[in-house]
């Protein structure tokens, strides 16, 4: 444990210094002057309208956090090969990608609470009004969102052969992994078997990303979030995850370091 | 008559031996080995893999590195060294054969603790500065609290680091990242240590601090693997050395073997021009005329030498064309005899 606290200590700050916090600070500068805007131009539902808006900036600004801090250590790690002194320590491989997962998630838990901070602040200062459950709820989602595209986004770092790699599988793993829905909408249709089999495939190995999307039903008044519905997106959080590692895990283990 | 006559030739001709002070005369045969390497081959497959390009940048290698040892790896580019480093740390995995290091397998994290290693050009990540690395490879070893403190301070004290150790690595020099990398190859206390070019980026003053580090290592009795092109490293450190050239070890040999065996090592006589008349009739009278010297052969030193001073010359200095092991090394690589082919002789 010591081990894998260590090494996502150390991920974490090297991530924080390398300067990708700016994107998250550009992210809560643009959310600023939007809700200036909007307070000056609507006359409704503004905190929904600003509430909403911080949701979607969270989500943004931390998948552009984690794309870019993928890249990032790649060539670090990878491509000028600081992984190689670290695996030649007495650490598993298993446990150096655990703990770099941590130390990228730590950063992205960051992001995430930072910009639902500010955007909570803000909507109590401007509305006065108190925060729904619900936002938060939104909140705890994204975050583990958040944890399942890291620990995809740092697999494809173990699997991938360049650092352009690790960013396009991590990009289209993001954007089809919000399609599932359409994707489940296709195979209810008549298809070919082989289509079929095939878009089966790519809907279970793809991340349902569609079941941490509750900031779009937000105000849908029959929207139910209980006991069940909790359960069921933190185990299918847990083992996606857990499965997703394996399969890093593994190809870390085989992988040679030339 | 005055002669100044380089160290390495007094060893060899006065005292016929090499008196290396860290080396005595060694018997192999009994000491406890701590890598064992049997059979080992390494095969790269590079290219699409409809029509795959095989290279096989290691054939069969066979080698046994003593515990509390120097040991010295040499050969040109592209020999295969990084290669046998990485195969022995676990980085590579052998094609053919296996290597056993203090005992075990390097998969093991037990073993694993009770090595250094230190990779060729090391890289960190620049975000953190000398001391926060240092700590940070020091946990992985098991370290915390107190005794990691100690010993980071150690380690920066031994690389002559204390100074920088609170800047961020993207502003150190070469050298400083190479001395940080030393560092943290020693923060466990290894028993084994392993080095892929450890001079590399570094300056004399470093290069000579790096020397005494590693002879002091020695000394107390860290097993030393360097991989190395500085033959003045190896011929100062290393108790062994093995060459290899394409893959295969060539030789293997203590430095005391190396000395023994007549390897053709050239030698620079200094003499004054004005001298030259007293070598009337002798071969070597037009050279020293024209160069205020001559070029001799090992083989004929000693003879070339009594004969200069039986005819009363003034002997300004003597002094080797090139090192005992530089010239072991082309022997054996067989490059003497590629390096003199008169030009447009090689297809």
């Amino acid at each position: 444990m010591k081990r894998i606290a260590a090494v996502a200590v150390f991920t974490f700050r090297e991530l924080v210094r390398s300067k990708l916090l700016f994107v998250w600070l550009i992210s809560v500068v643009v959310l600023l002057g939007l809700a200036f805007l909007l307070s000056i131009l609507s006359y409704g539902d503004i905190l929904n309208i600003f509430m909403d808006l911080g949701l979607v900036g969270m989500e943004v600004s931390g998948l552009m956090v984690l794309i870019l801090s993928l890249a990032v250590t790649y060539t670090t790690e990878m491509d000028q090969k600081a992984i190689y002194l670290q695996l030649a320590k007495p650490v598993t491989r298993g446990e150096y990608l655990l703990g770099r997962i941590l130390g990228f998630f730590l950063l992205n838990a960051l992001v995430v609470l930072g910009m639902g901070m500010v955007v909570v602040g803000l909507v109590l200062f401007l509305g006065g009004a108190p925060v729904p459950t619900l936002f938060y709820d939104c909140v705890v989602f994204l975050l583990m969102e958040m944890l399942v595209l890291t620990v995809v986004g740092l697999t494809f770092q173990m699997i991938a052969t360049s650092m352009v790699g690790v960013v396009v599988y991590s990009f289209f793993t993001i954007f089809l992994g919000h399609l599932t829905g359409e994707i489940q909408w296709l195979l209810g249709k008549e298809l070919a078997p082989a289509t079929k089999f095939a878009l089966q495939v790519v809907y279970v190995a793809l991340p349902n990303l569609e079941v941490y999307n509750l900031k779009d039903r937000m105000y849908d008044p029959t929207m139910v979030l209980g006991l069940p519905q909790w359960e069921e997106v933190v185990l299918y959080t847990i083992a996606y995850s857990f499965f997703v590692f394996l399969i890093g895990w593994v190809n870390l283990e085989k992988r040679e370091f030339k | 008559m005055l002669i100044l006559v380089h160290p390495w030739l007094i060893q060899i001709l006065s005292l016929g031996f090499w008196k290396n002070p860290l080396k005595g005369e060694l018997s192999v045969a009994d000491l406890p080995c701590a890598i064992q390497i049997q059979g080992l081959s390494k095969t790269y497959k590079t290219g699409f893999w409809l029509a795959p390009k095989v290279s096989k940048a290691l054939k069969g290698l066979q080698l046994d590195i003593y515990e509390n040892q120097a040991f010295g790896l040499m050969g040109l580019n592209g020999a295969g060294k990084t290669t046998v480093i990485k195969l022995i740390m676990g980085l590579l995995k052998p094609t053919g054969g296996n290597i056993t290091v203090l005992g075990g397998s390097v998969s093991d994290r037990l073993i694993r603790d009770q090595m250094g290693y230190l990779s060729e050009l090391p890289y960190f990540s620049k975000q953190h500065t000398g001391r926060e690395l240092l700590e940070y490879f020091g946990t992985l070893h098991g370290l915390s609290g107190k005794d990691l403190r100690h010993r980071v301070d150690e380690v920066l004290e031994l690389v002559r680091m204390v100074k920088q150790a609170g800047e961020r690595v993207s502003g150190y020099s070469k050298g400083m990242m190479q001395r940080i990398g030393i560092g943290q190859a020693l923060i466990g206390k290894p028993k084994l240590l392993i080095c892929d070019e450890p001079m590399s980026g570094l300056d004399p003053v470093g290069y000579k601090e790096m020397r005494d580090i590693f002879i002091d290592l020695k000394k107390s009795g860290t097993t030393l693997f360097l991989n190395t092109h500085i033959l003045d490293e190896i011929e100062r450190v290393c108790d062994r050395i093995g060459i290899l050239h394409e893959g295969e070890l060539k030789a293997v040999a203590t430095m005391t073997k190396i000395l023994e065996t007549s390897v053709p090592v050239d030698y620079w006589i200094d003499v004054d021009s004005g001298e030259a008349p007293k070598f009337h009739g002798l071969p070597f009278q037009a050279a020293v005329q024209k160069n205020g010297g001559v070029q001799i052969s090992g083989m004929v030193l000693a003879e070339t030498l009594a004969l200069m001073t039986s005819r009363r010359a003034k002997i300004k200095g003597v002094r080797p064309l090139s090192s005992i092991v530089e010239a072991y090394f082309l022997q054996t690589i067989g490059a003497h005899a590629h390096l003199r082919a008169p030009e447009g002789s090689r297809a």
